[in-house]
């Protein structure tokens, strides 16, 4: 675990050598209940790319980092995960993409983990074996933003509603970027989402505490949540406002309720206003791709998106 | 406190934490201080100090590290991990170090009104489930934008998830924190780690630092 034996940053076309026609999506808890358009948003896009997606029922939650990281013991996680990713590899010999960075960082370290510790590839194996699993660790995970930043050529040839005008900044998450090795950019100074922006015809906007985390982990709702989660948001959309922030994205449903959902309880304690929405990149791409704008599901959001849509002239009234 | 004060001393924390040899490099710390450098709840809050509880680990402050309550302040966004020199994975120490606390009565208050999802996540597969009010929005939402009310998690996955927990113990270690908490033998945490730099008062809400 110590010696870092492969590259920390690579470029897409070394993380993915070939790109896939066929993926298994591997659907996140909080995406599909809290903001059901992302796992929309993103299905849309990938097949607008040209990529066909699988998706299994007998696929459960990642588990989480909140079980895990605030006390509830690793075991039945590692066996989760080897569970998910075996099932993947048995039945579909797919890599396994995720739009989540909880789901892709967890999947990913505890996959790592249970790659590099025999013992534990064991444990999982003993375990899961009872409902006919066997784990090799045949399946990679994937974000689906590489593939975005991949395919950058064809996101730019399939935008109908350019985003002119519109100034994006990017969070881009922890548990992307926090990564051991293989992730896209660096993590202290990441462009690639802004170079999406860019196909997207929308301008980005770098803003001082971009790098800054969302505060949700195990913190929001539970431990401390005044004096350390709050504070923590207020500076980072302190300095998303001062830059002019029209809208934020994120690539994680976690990181969208922190930033979206908390934003009111701030406002009741006196940061703000800010009123910056927050919407996951799948949703932005889609919607200049052309989606429908019902079918995008805006209308979860705690902060509204409609100030956004009317200032691109897609408001109710305009078309 | 000062540290004069702490008389509980072992030698053998360090094993005693990661207990599953995750951070196996914990002692190749160099002190140089870039995971608090690079750490957001350190910007807010000096009395946490990634770097200091490193330290104290190393060198077996028992009662200073365990009962602080600055372990659960980590928002686990690995910041500290992916500037660190030598590795050190400090969000999977920290998880150890929780569950060290735990077992030695500590923090229950912060675990616990999670095990509500956590036991729902058995019955759903899935992790977050609210409340039944919660539940019809959720419903309303998926309605809305034409996918199935309710994300398909098949009856298989539901009882293969929940097995997994039943199995290797993680239930009986929810129900066990549970019942600690019930009969009221959990031990308070106090802030350990005080002093250190100033902070921007605007942001600043804590009491007595």
């Amino acid at each position: 675990m110590s010696a870092m034996t492969q590259k920390r940053v690579v470029k897409p076309q070394e993380r993915i050598p070939e790109i896939p026609e066929k993926i298994f999506l591997f659907r996140s808890c909080t995406g599909s209940m809290e903001y059901p358009g992302t796992e929309n948003c993103v299905e849309y896009v990938l097949k607008k790319l040209g990529i066909e997606v699988i998706k299994d029922p007998d696929q459960s939650c990642c588990s989480g980092y909140i079980l895990t990281c605030s006390g509830h013991i690793a075991e039945p996680s590692l066996a989760v995960t080897a569970r998910n990713l075996a099932l993947v590899e048995q039945r579909y010999g797919l890599d396994t993409y995720v739009f989540c960075n909880g789901c892709f960082g967890y999947n990913k370290e505890l996959k790592h983990i249970i790659d590099h510790h025999p013992e534990y590839k064991k444990m999982c194996n003993d375990l899961i074996a009872q409902w006919g699993y066997h784990y090799e660790g045949k399946s990679t995970v994937y974000h689906v933003q590489e593939l975005y930043y991949l395919l950058l050529d064809r996101i730019k040839e399939n935008v109908v509603r350019p985003l002119t005008g519109l100034r994006v900044a990017a969070h881009y998450g922890c548990h992307y970027l926090a990564q051991q090795y293989g992730i896209l950019d660096e993590g202290d100074l990441p462009t690639f989402h802004e170079e999406i922006y860019t196909a997207l015809g929308a301008t980005p906007v770098f803003y001082k505490e971009r790098r800054m985390c969302c505060g949700y982990a195990v913190g929001r709702g539970f431990t401390h949540p005044e004096n350390v989660v709050q504070p923590h948001l207020a500076k980072k959309f302190d300095s998303a406002k001062e830059e002019g922030v029209d809208i934020m994205t994120t690539t994680c449903p976690g990181c969208n309720v922190a930033l979206d959902r908390e934003q009111p309880k701030l406002a009741k304690r006196g940061f703000g206003p800010y009123d910056i929405p927050v919407v996951d990149l799948g949703q932005l791409i889609a919607l200049a791709f052309g989606a429908p704008i019902e079918s995008i599901g805006f209308n979860a959001n705690s902060t509204s998106v409609d100030p956004i849509l009317k200032k691109l002239g897609l408001g109710k009234g305009d078309k | 406190m000062p540290r004069e004060n702490m008389t509980q001393w072992d030698d053998k924390l360090y094993q005693k934490v990661d207990r599953y040899n995750l951070v196996p490099n914990l002692d190749e710390c160099l002190q140089c201080g870039k995971c608090t450098g690079n750490c957001p709840v350190a910007a807010l809050h000096p009395s946490y100090n990634p770097r200091q509880i490193v330290h104290d680990i190393l060198l077996g402050e028992v009662d200073r590290v365990l009962q602080s309550e600055e372990i659960w302040r980590c928002l686990w966004c690995a910041n500290c991990y992916r500037v660190c020199p030598v590795d050190i994975h400090y969000p999977l120490l920290m998880m150890q170090l929780r569950y060290l606390a735990l077992e030695n009565g500590y923090g229950l208050k912060y675990v616990t009104p999670i095990n509500k999802y956590a036991y729902r996540s058995l019955e759903c597969g899935l992790t977050f489930v609210p409340g039944q009010k919660g539940i019809d929005k959720i419903k309303g939402l998926r309605e809305g934008i034409g996918v199935d009310p309710w994300p398909k998690v098949s009856k298989k996955a539901i009882h293969e998830y929940g097995e997994i927990f039943k199995q290797t113990g993680a239930y009986d270690w929810m129900k066990a924190l549970d019942e600690v908490q019930a009969k009221g033998e959990e031990k308070p945490v106090t802030l350990t780690f005080l002093g250190g730099r100033l902070v921007d008062e605007r942001y600043d809400t804590e009491e007595g630092s």
